[in-house]
């Protein structure tokens, strides 16, 4: 079995070495646009990396490249792809960019994966005046930092937390349990859970934090089991996620509202859970196929370029949209960042995801959601104007 | 606290010590008696892992069926690794400490060498599926049954160890080798293949432990240092070399964590853990579990 990323990396490399020899004349004629980026393919980042980011760039080079090129105002140039591996390492995703967009004066960068990463170049992509389309990163303090070139596409803390709550309260739930990883995305996300079960009637009978990559969370789910809370609410990493998910079922501990956060919306998780297994679970969503027929098409276009590899359900579609974004921007404004960057930042885009309008960095439009399993697919459950399919207020017992 | 909540917790915690121990079994034989402190250890179960999960996707194998044949591969793997590394070191180290030293370099060679080879061949995403998730009730508490199973064969092959290395005649010559490598070989004892042998079946032992945790925990190529670093704790907890140490230091230390864990927050869980292990070496560096002058 060869490696699926490395791959789809030969194939997108061939695509283009392919689309540049044998293309018809006028399109050997325009020179690439070269676009930059660094990816975790080796280290701890990399299965959020490969699931939710770097497949969406390499699609949409292939289908860019497939129509003739990237349309630069009007004119198809082909896209040229400039990566390479930051083995999960701040440091390396910082030199990469510093070269990227100081000595290689790529035309374009795309972002890395991660909040970590991202806060890392966010002041290199102002400082070099790119504009930066960030799928994967979460956190109020990059939104605080106001840098003008820095957009977040991704549901910030305060709209999930709040979504998440509105839902719980409207459908009775009275006591919650938490547990949430020590980092900057489970503290955040914590802390905006606080700030938003103030006054809703909602009371946190247990919280517990643990450290990424914990190997038992048994002891913390049998204690919250005895307090027989209406909810679990998990915010976690992939591994854990699925572990908790394990564990619960091991213990016994069904809620019913059993929701989780990064992984929740990936095949993976159906995958291990098995379909039945994973019915009820809530979590970290914001898109599926029946979003829009755009997110369809998307789904389908993935899932049949990497063999049966799906999208996710939260994180893939924010990708998407963004490239979607640079390519009506580039089309509109062509390559210079300046006015690429005051396209983005004052224009409603229309996109898989429904509408993106920026406010300061953030992306303001997507509302707040809360996805479920129900059925083998990851339907969006609330807010009700944006439900794939209805919520159902009690989770089944594991399976 | 009940009298049942409080059994919970333990045999939750022996349940998590019974797979510290069997993933400190491979490497304290490596170490214990032949001083190659593998840190590839975890990468070698990281290979057991994927096997198991590789079969079980693709052709449907009962991933029970892959721990002896995980074992098998890696036994060979193992022989290999040592014919083409170590048998040269040790012809080539003056003493068993520059023997040390070399081997450690060696070792997180094959490391990243490991690693990444599995990231290339297998992608670096995670991966998992579905065995054995069900629960077992045991009285008033229940437990998932493969979890149950991974206790049940740490405490088998722990208990194979033992008697394969106190009761026969291999690991009597086993036992003379870490004692005293020249006096084994002028005993007659067969050093040129004892050694790979040996260090195979350390090897084979992380397959079978990959394999297992396979079952309970997604997988990644990255996800073998921390089951390294723990099986250190272990064996320091247990005597460098007693096998009956490392099951009984990984019993030990699964039960501290849980209820660690339990009384306080896992995030402190790595605290806890440091915490002994420093206490261990400063106060009892031979290890809990061991008495003087005698191993295995």
């Amino acid at each position: 079995m060869a490696q699926q990323s490395k791959r789809t990396l030969l194939k997108g490399a061939a695509a283009t070495v392919g689309a540049a020899a044998f293309a018809p004349h006028l399109l050997a004629a325009q020179p690439p646009v070269r676009i930059g980026y660094s990816m975790s393919r080796t280290g701890p980042w990399t299965g959020g990396a490969q699931v939710s980011q770097e497949p969406n760039y390499l699609l949409w080079a292939e289908q860019q490249n497939a129509l003739g090129g990237l349309d630069v105002k009007g004119v198809r140039r082909p896209i040229e792809l400039i990566s390479s591996d930051d083995r999960s390492d701040t440091e390396t995703v910082v030199r990469t960019y510093e070269k990227l967009m100081g000595s290689d004066k790529v035309d374009l960068v795309l972002p890395p994966w991660g909040s970590n990463a991202n806060f890392a170049v966010a002041p290199l992509a102002n400082r070099f005046g790119y504009p930066f389309l960030a799928p994967t990163a979460l956190s109020k303090r990059l939104v605080e930092m106001k840098l003008p070139y820095f957009f977040l596409l991704l549901q910030q803390p305060k709209p999930m937390c709040d979504a998440l709550v509105d839902m719980l309260k409207a459908n009775g739930a009275k006591t919650i349990a938490v547990v949430y990883v020590d980092d900057l995305f489970g503290l955040e996300n914590y802390a905006a859970l606080r700030v938003a079960l103030q006054g809703s009637g909602i009371t946190m009978v247990e919280d517990k934090s643990y450290p990424a990559g914990v190997k038992d969370l048994s002891p913390v789910l049998r204690s919250m089991k005895d307090k027989n809370p209406d909810a679990f609410v998990g915010f976690t990493y992939p591994p854990d996620t699925i572990l908790a998910s394990k564990q619960a079922k091991e213990v016994g501990f069904n809620p019913k509202f059993f929701y989780a956060s990064v992984g929740t919306a990936f095949q993976l998780y159906r995958n291990v859970m098995t379909p039945a297994g994973a019915e009820g679970v809530l979590g970290m969503g914001s898109w599926n196929g029946k979003t829009s027929p755009g997110a369809k098409a998307y789904f389908d276009a993935h899932t049949k370029k990497f063999g049966g590899k799906e999208p996710d359900r939260w994180a893939s579609g924010a990708t998407w949209a963004g490239l979607e974004i640079l390519t009506a921007g580039v089309a509109k404004v062509g390559l210079d960042r300046k006015a690429l960057r005051d396209y983005i930042s004052n224009t409603s885009h229309k996109t898989i995801l429904g509408d993106i309008k920026f406010t300061g960095s953030e992306n303001t439009a997507t509302p707040g959601t809360v996805s479920q399993w129900q059925s083998g697919e990851f339907e969006v459950v609330w807010p009700p104007k944006v439900a794939t399919a209805k919520l159902n207020p009690s989770k089944p017992a594991w399976k | 606290m009940s009298i049942s909540a409080w059994l919970e917790l333990i045999a939750s915690g022996l349940i998590t010590g019974g797979i510290y121990a069997l993933v400190a079994l491979g490497l304290n034989l490596q170490y214990g008696l032949m001083r190659i402190l593998n840190i590839a250890h975890g990468e070698f179960l990281m290979v057991g892992a994927y096997l198991t999960w590789l079969f079980q996707t693709s052709y449907g194998l009962s991933p029970l069926l892959m721990v002896p044949v995980s074992f098998v591969v890696l036994l060979v793997l193992g022989v290999v690794v040592h014919f083409l590394c170590f048998r040269r070191l040790t012809a080539t180290s003056p003493n068993l400490d520059v023997f040390e030293a070399r081997g450690l370099m060696v070792a997180f060679g094959l490391m990243f060498l490991v690693q990444n080879f599995a990231s290339w061949m297998w992608g670096g995403e995670l991966r998992g599926y579905d065995y054995m998730t069900e629960p077992v009730k045991l009285g008033e508490a229940q437990f998932a049954a493969n979890k149950l199973l991974v206790f049940f064969l740490a405490l088998v092959f722990s208990g194979a160890l033992i008697v394969l290395l106190r009761m026969t005649l291999l690991g009597k010559g086993v036992r003379a080798l870490m004692q005293s490598p020249i006096g084994a070989q002028l005993m007659g004892i067969d050093t040129k293949r004892l050694h790979p042998l040996m260090f195979g079946i350390g090897l084979g032992l992380s397959g079978i432990a990959g394999a297992l945790l396979s079952m309970a925990y997604t997988i990644t190529p990255f996800m073998g240092q921390p089951y390294t670093v723990t099986a250190l704790i272990v064996i320091t907890l247990g005597g460098f070399g007693s096998m009956g140490g490392a099951l009984i230091g990984g019993l030990f230390l699964g039960v501290i964590e849980a209820l660690g864990m339990h009384f306080s927050n896992p995030s402190l869980k790595a605290l806890l853990s440091y915490a002994i292990f420093i206490a261990v070496l400063l106060l009892r560096p031979e290890g809990l579990f061991t008495r003087k002058g005698r191993k295995a």
